[in-house]
């Protein structure tokens, strides 16, 4: 099934990316994203585009896996791209732009979900999001919910191509409405099944949304150089 | 350990368990077997809380579950049918860890918990593997460290074996048997194969929702079994 699945899938590795505190990822992630998003010159795309190949290659991923991770979006690629040539009055310019921008976003994330395992993301979320609990907000909740959507999303895109591939076995045509409403009947119910599978089996070890997980995070040495680093990729950008 | 004193459940408009009065004893293999939608499943799930009765009590080493359900929970572990959902993290030791992040463990406490109990298992080369990368055989081991890690009392197996080859499913009911016998963790291995009833002491059957017996093993006879609707 991991042949599969290629997005968000946490792969251990010894690199400084795998090393680095998980809190400094996210963050990076945000501050990237927002980058990549401001980016609107050529020279900007190229310099940003160099930076996350850059941190593809320290994370040791194998550049295939990224090429088949973004197979399940080709077909967003292929209908954003459509949308602004058919919409906007600079069509082709813009619309390879919006492209290059969610294909930065899928590759900062990727990035993040290869090098940082769902504890330390856990732990990472649950720590950043801690200002909340004046809001009566919960940090572990907003830190397993994200944990259990990287866990079980990838295993309900296998889930949706077996069913497919048994529906097509079964002559369904896709282009058909009533097959396309069954089997998205069909995964809801699977999801909803499994939710509720989920939801018992952490009851029954104890899922305690009160308590704050004991694992301390300290920087260490190497995210001080993240730090400068990314800040002076800004500066070079801006 | 476990004492059952009438309970009902009902969902929606049918009675799923009936009158059902049953003790377990710590340190027993109990296998609870019985024909599809009969109730097993539910009747397990009393012994961890996860579901109360409607009518009656369910006593866990004293604690009402329908009045401390953590606390009952804490002795009795729970190994569920489908491993796949059960697991929480996407690596083996961060989701063997989540039951012990729940009971407050520092840090290296958990660590040193999981390896042990990885090891135990004689899966500790898969420590750093992602879970969807895992053979069914490898999850069901690691669904099974999830809940041994966190040392209850009492184990429930929800029909372990579904969906493994003759192999993991001779080895997964040798470690049950393992951790009965040497480890003294009182079993109870829900079943529809007969077959697996070698491995328990005491047997509970169940046909619609009720006991149709409770005892020895060595009690147990065909005609029972037909009763059950079980094949022999």
């Amino acid at each position: 099934m991991i042949k599969k699945l290629y997005f968000g899938q946490y792969r251990h590795r010894e690199t400084m990316l795998h090393s680095l505190d998980p809190r400094l990822k996210i963050i990076y992630v945000l501050v990237l994203s927002i980058l990549a998003f401001l980016s609107k010159s050529m020279n900007d795309m190229i310099v940003f585009s160099s930076f996350i190949l850059l941190c593809v290659l320290l994370a040791k991923i194998d550049v295939k896996t990224i090429i088949k991770g973004l197979r399940s979006f080709y077909f967003i690629f292929a209908f954003l791209f459509l949308m602004y040539l058919m919409f906007s009055p600079n069509q082709l310019r813009q619309g390879l732009v919006a492209i290059w921008r969610f294909l930065m976003f899928i590759l900062i994330s990727m990035i993040l979900t290869f090098t940082t395992p769902i504890s330390g993301l856990v732990t990472a979320i649950e720590k950043l999001s801690s200002p909340l609990k004046i809001f009566g907000i919960r940090p572990r909740n907003i830190a397993t919910t994200v944990s259990i959507a990287i866990r079980f999303i990838p295993v309900m895109f296998v889930n949706f191509e077996r069913m497919r591939e048994s529906m097509i076995s079964r002559l369904a045509d896709f282009r058909k409405m009533n097959h396309i409403k069954l089997v998205v009947s069909l995964m809801l119910h699977k999801m909803l099944k499994s939710a509720s599978n989920l939801s018992d089996a952490m009851y029954s070890r104890l899922y305690n949304e009160g308590i704050e997980i004991n694992k301390i995070l300290k920087l260490k040495e190497y995210d001080y150089v993240s730090i400068v680093f990314v800040a002076l990729f800004i500066l070079l950008i801006y | 350990m476990i004492k059952a004193k009438n309970i009902y459940f009902r969902y929606e408009e049918k009675f799923i368990l009936k009158n059902i009065s049953l003790e377990i004893e710590e340190g027993s293999f109990t296998a609870l077997i019985g024909a599809n939608g009969s109730g097993k499943t539910t009747l397990a799930k009393h012994f961890n809380g996860l579901v109360v009765p409607d009518k009656g009590s369910v006593f866990v080493n004293g604690i009402d579950t329908k009045k401390d359900s953590l606390n009952a929970r804490k002795n009795v572990g729970f190994v569920f049918q489908n491993f796949e959902d059960q697991m929480v993290y996407s690596v083996v030791e961060e989701d063997v860890g989540f039951g012990l992040e729940n009971l407050e463990y520092s840090y290296d406490k958990l660590k040193s918990v999981v390896d042990e109990t990885l090891k135990k298992l004689r899966i500790g080369h898969l420590a750093k593997v992602n879970v969807n990368a895992l053979s069914q055989g490898q999850k069901q081991l690691v669904a099974l460290a999830g809940v041994l890690a966190m040392n209850p009392k009492c184990i429930v197996f929800d029909e372990p074996t579904t969906n493994l080859d003759e192999k993991n499913k001779k080895n997964i009911l040798d470690i049950i048997k393992y951790l009965n016998r040497k480890d003294k963790i009182t079993i109870i291995l829900v079943t529809n194969m007969l077959g697996e009833l070698k491995y328990a002491d005491e047997v509970i059957v169940l046909k619609s929702g009720s006991v149709i017996f409770n005892g020895k093993k060595s009690r147990l006879n065909k005609k029972i079994i037909k009763g059950a609707g079980l094949d022999d």
